[in-house]
């Protein structure tokens, strides 16, 4: 060991070997693409590429947070594909049905508005005694006495939804009645019991169930004190509630006179927070009691994907259904398509360009915002002293820890960072491959197959593991379609579509047992 | 006036039962060598007052004040400083982040530049450099320099001169010397010429338990005590 | 059965085996008179009704058992893998699917007698552990588990693709299986069938807690608790993991086989990750590592299920998902695990009860 550093030339030699996973990946991906434009026509290979970006891009979506968690934590989360599927049907359910929304969120700010004043729940709680066996019957009590008292009280707000069961009111009508334009807010439906009443009680039950977390909860705390921000906090979410309540009708019409694509934004704001916040309860609740038992994690993780595909076929029913494309990309009629790439653009469907024509929601819209993602997350693990936590924590959790860095929040930020691009991930899909509960699982494995090949823990690895998936399900695709000659076939094999994802798979397989750090991770030293 | 007090601290890792009854003190401004044979508990132990492998019995009290229970990043926020072995730097980190990212306010490291850099001029040279790419000395360097950023009381450091050549653990004794001046050290040595040089009290720690302690110079001339605890001196 | 020593005669090493084995002996029995009691109390019928298999209480639950034992033969073969030797595959489903497909394709397409049908499901199934043997001395922990993953899903895209319509049915799955045997026929011979299967399950079980108990098992525990240090022992571990993985993959092929008869159909259902889950809460309701839990696990998961069923509807998914998710965190042992633990402390407390009545 000497502090002499290394000589240039040696410096460049070793830069060179770092990186000589990336030029393998480069080869490959080249390899790939040259295979696309000889194996078909000339006319065609610009939009097998195009599609193979635009699937690799909502992959990547999946694939990233995927990598943060697993990077971060060493939780490979496997409900991450059912967070892309909830994405999507939330997106769905903005886009669509904005006065059921509306209807959802009021109990549901009301519910949520005792949780703000966390510090009275502690204290209250650190009154009930000490003995352990006594907490958790009494925190027990509390959550059931809670969990009935919301049931019975938010089951009387006014909700106006729709039903699987009844094609008038069911979300495939929906979904037709949007794309003619002629959608419209249900009539509203009236309170079960006296508004206020059922407010209280709703107030009544979060409260019983914040108390009941905090009883449960091991440390005993009674330093803290409710402060005017906590306050704050309370009242806004309660006087939002009744504002929403108030203004409910005037707010759904002008919602739906809105054009669609700036419903399908507001869809996709909604849907990373409702992700966020799904990730970071299900971190907060249900994995941070795990961090020593990691089978039983990623046996939660499955228990949970579980439980998010049996909600949502309650909620939304079991049938698949579609999403209308947004209005800026679903123009028709004189000029278009558009041409060239300027037709982006043009507000038409699709465009021509390079001899093929293209999607412009699917291999325009998507694969850009699948770019600013990858963008933006890469500034902020580069740029920001959050990313810069969370590569160290990605090494060693236990230093940062020691650092005086509260690791498990920076856990659960990251966790629902991971779950948000998942489900914004989803409300992108949603319109170019429909809604159903089998989604979230294709996606899932296509992600895993691309952190597999990347290298498990990395960022730039995820990217480039869901590009290379996405080409080769295309170009598979599109090989499929002229037949491959196989040697020992007379006939040329052409694969059913069903059979590309297991081509996928394969190099996944190849990759792994080649590279068990995948091509951009690093291995153990 | 003890700055760290630890009483009767039991510590389990999963099943084991690593620490048998630990009790130490720790006065301020002083430097105390915690000495034993490999696999005694001497990590263990720091450990276990950061909180990292929480105690399940005994306390640690800082400044008179109970930590035993707090979490990690709390205790660490008292003013605790941490150096563990095998020089465990970030390694995707440059040399900059890994001293930023040690900062509790804004501007510590502004602060405490003169007297890091003047330590470990290397580092400045290096600052731009990923931490992989450090040789072995310059990772240790900037391990006790990253516990230097913010404004700690005390800091733990755990085997500084573990695998480093002779003309690099001149320096770092120098450095710990020069720090000690700012601040308590509670320093693991395997190596008990330098625990010798640098400390002025010891504690041995065998088999989990603290069996011995008391000032180092009497130590140095205890030539039954060295051989009965530490092997050969 | 143990062997005999000097000094002891086979007289007594049977009776030691008996008292040894007693409770299994008496659940068996009590399985074995279960559809009489039934026949009787419940159905009001006699005894002979069992034996003609007429319709009733007595023949619907001698089903809804078979479909326990079958579970319960997937669930230990899952446990061999998991919960003894701490092998995380994700492909177990796999396992099971091979052989109910195999068997049916055996004796639906190809039209062979029964044991031919089974001597090439049981070849394939050594042939499938030879496969996902292969990986193991490349990848552990997490990316076996995702190889594992990657195999059974390929395997499940290739069993319902277009292509091979023609054997395996597409999505539809194999149907219209004809009856191997007169006595391995579930619709026309039942109680025979129960018989037999309750049989199989008996000597699975027994052979499992021997190699629990044998050389095998315990170097199975070591790579489970540490893999390197087993290496370290001079074990070479590899082989070791491949003959548990060997003989789990027949076991849950021939769970498969039996589902296969029992049905008569298969769909790719029983080669899903879905169904990899099943075996997975099955021993986590038992107890991960335990053997036995893997059967109380099943007996408890498919009662469970089918009576949520009955109550809830559609809803009884959301519920088995909810319980699962609650045993996760608060169940961590599983019922014999927990009550393995439990008896320790009990006679633990009985100790030094007896010890402060002493002093």
């Amino acid at each position: 060991m000497t502090t002499a550093t290394s000589s240039p030339a040696r410096r460049r030699s070793d830069w060179f070997k770092e990186n000589r996973n990336r030029f393998t990946t480069l080869a490959i991906l080249v390899f790939l693409l040259l295979a696309a434009m000889s194996g078909v026509e000339r006319d065609d290979w610009f939009s097998t590429i195009m599609q193979g970006l635009s699937v690799g891009a909502i992959t990547f979506l999946v694939a990233s947070g995927l990598s943060l968690i697993f990077g971060l934590m060493d939780v490979l989360n496997l409900a991450h594909g059912e967070l892309f599927m909830l994405g999507a049907y939330v997106g769905w359910t903005v886009y669509t049905r904005f006065d059921t929304v509306v209807d959802i969120l009021v109990p549901l700010l009301i519910l949520s508005a005792p949780f703000t004043l966390l510090p009275l729940w502690r204290r209250l709680a650190a009154a009930i005694g000490s003995t352990p066996l006594g907490r958790r019957w009494a925190g027990l009590g509390l959550l059931a006495a809670g969990a009935t008292t919301t049931f019975v009280s938010v089951t009387r707000f006014p909700l106006v939804i729709w039903d699987p069961g009844n094609f008038a009111m069911s979300p495939s009508n929906f979904s037709v009645q949007i794309d003619l334009g002629t959608l419209a807010p249900l009539p509203p439906d009236t309170f079960g019991w006296p508004a206020v009443i059922a407010i209280l009680a709703t107030l009544l039950g979060g409260s019983l169930l914040a108390l009941g977390f905090n009883v449960l909860r091991s440390q005993i705390d009674e330093r803290t004190v409710v402060t005017r921000k906590h306050l704050l906090g309370f009242g806004v979410l309660i006087v939002t509630a009744i504002v929403l309540l108030a203004v409910k009708e005037p707010l759904n019409e002008w919602v739906f006179g809105l054009s669609t694509t700036w419903r399908f934004f507001l869809a996709m704001v909604v849907s990373v927070a409702v992700g966020s916040a799904a990730g970071a309860l299900i971190e907060v609740a249900l994995i941070r009691p795990l961090y020593d038992r990691p089978i039983y994690q990623l046996m939660m993780t499955l228990g949970v994907g579980f439980i998010l595909i049996e909600l949502v076929r309650e909620v939304w029913g079991r049938p698949e259904f579609t999403m209308s494309r947004p209005a800026a990309f679903n123009g028709t009629g004189p000029g278009c398509p558009g041409e060239g790439l300027g037709g982006f653009f043009s507000g038409c469907s699709t465009l021509e360009a390079f001899g093929s024509r293209l999607r412009v929601y699917n291999e325009g819209f998507v694969i850009l915002a699948g770019i600013v993602v990858l963008i933006g997350v890469t500034l902020l693990l580069k740029r920001t002293r959050i990313g810069m936590i969370i590569r160290a924590g990605v090494q060693d959790p236990e230093m940062v820890e020691a650092l005086g860095i509260n690791v498990r929040r920076v856990f659960t930020m990251v966790f629902a960072l991971g779950s948000g691009l998942a489900a914004f991930g989803g409300v992108l899909a949603a319109p170019s491959i429909g809604l159903g509960t089998g989604m979230g699982a294709v996606f899932l494995l296509s992600a895993i197959v691309a952190l597999a090949i990347g290298g498990l823990t990395s960022f730039p690895g995820a990217a480039a593991g869901a590009v290379l998936v996405g080409l080769l399900q295309q170009i598979i695709i599109r090989y499929g379609q002229s037949g491959i000659n196989l040697p020992f076939l007379d006939e040329p094999f052409k694969p059913s579509p069903t059979l590309v994802p297991a081509a996928a798979i394969l190099l996944m397989i190849v990759v792994l047992l080649v590279l068990p750090a995948g091509l951009f991770g690093r291995s153990e030293r | 006036m003890s700055l760290l007090r630890l009483d009767e601290v039991h510590t389990f890792i999963g099943q084991y039962h690593i620490l048998e009854g630990v009790s130490l003190d720790v006065p301020a401004g002083d430097i105390v060598a915690l000495l034993g044979r490999n696999g005694a508990g001497k990590t263990t132990t720091l450990k276990t007052i950061l909180g990292l492998t929480p105690a399940r019995k005994g306390t640690v009290q800082l400044d008179g004040q109970d930590i035993t229970l707090r979490r990690s990043f709390d205790i660490a926020n008292m003013g605790i400083g941490y150096v563990p072995e095998h020089r465990a730097i970030f390694a995707d980190l440059s040399v900059e982040e890994n001293l930023r990212i040690a900062e509790r306010n804004k501007g510590d490291l502004a602060e405490r530049e003169e007297l890091i850099f003047g330590l470990f001029p290397d580092l400045k040279r290096l600052i731009r450099l990923p931490g992989t790419n450090l040789s072995g000395g310059q990772q240790q360097m900037l391990a006790v320099a990253r516990a230097l950023v913010p404004d700690n009381r005390l800091l733990l450091i755990d085997e500084p001169s573990e695998g480093l050549a002779p003309v690099i653990i001149e320096q770092m004794m120098e450095a710990i010397t020069r720090l000690s001046e700012h601040s308590t050290v509670l320093l693991v040595e395997q190596n008990f010429i330098v625990a010798g040089r640098l400390a002025q009290h010891y504690v041995i720690i065998e088999e989990g338990k603290s069996v011995k302690a008391g000032s180092m110079a009497d130590l140095v001339d205890d030539d039954e005590t060295i051989k009965r605890y530490l092997g050969a001196a | 059965m143990t062997t005999v020593r000097d000094g002891t005669t086979l007289q007594s090493s049977v009776r030691r085996w008996l008292h040894h084995r007693r409770g299994l002996l008496i659940a068996t029995g009590l399985m074995v008179l279960f559809p009489f009691v039934v026949s009787l109390v419940v159905d009001g019928q006699g005894i002979s009704a069992v034996f003609a298999n007429d319709e009733g209480n007595a023949r619907f639950l001698q089903g809804l058992a078979i479909e326990i034992f079958i579970l319960a033969l997937y669930a230990l073969s899952y446990d061999l893998i998991l919960g003894v030797t701490g092998l995380l595959s994700f492909g177990h489903a796999m396992f099971f699917a091979v052989g109910a497909y195999t068997f049916g394709i055996m004796l639906k397409t190809a039209e062979l007698a029964w044991p031919t049908a089974l001597l090439v499901v049981l070849a394939v199934a050594i042939l499938q552990a030879l496969l996902f043997g292969v990986v193991l001395p490349r990848v552990k922990g997490i990316a076996f588990a995702l190889i594992t993953l990657g195999i059974a899903s390929m395997f499940w895209i290739v069993i319902q693709s277009s292509d091979l319509s023609d054997y395996a049915g597409a999505e539809i799955g194999l149907q219209g299986i004809p009856a191997p045997a007169r006595f391995l026929d579930s619709t026309n011979e039942r109680f025979v069938f129960y018989l037999i299967t309750l049989a199989i399950l008996v000597m699975v079980y027994m052979l499992y807690t021997r190699i629990a108990d044998s050389p095998l098992g315990k170097v199975a525990n070591a790579i489970r608790d540490n893999e390197d240090r087993a290496l370290m022992l001079g074990f070479n571990t590899f082989w070791f993991k491949l003959v548990v993985l060997v003989i789990a993959s027949i076991t849950a092929a021939l769970a498969g086989t039996i589902h296969t008869i029992h049905q008569p159909i298969v769909t790719p259902n029983v080669a899903s990750l879905g169904y990899t889950v099943t075996a997975l809460l099955v021993i986590l309701i038992g107890g991960v590592g335990t053997i036995s839990g893997a059967i109380v696990g099943a007996a408890v998961f498919r009662l469970l299920q089918y009576y949520l069923d009955r109550w809830f509807g559609g809803s009884s998914d959301l519920l088995i998902g909810a319980a699962y998710v609650l045993l996760v965190l608060y169940l961590p042992y599983g019922i014999v695990g927990t009550w393995r633990v439990k008896r320790l402390q009990i006679a633990d407390g009985r100790k030094r009860l007896a010890a402060l009545f002493r002093s």
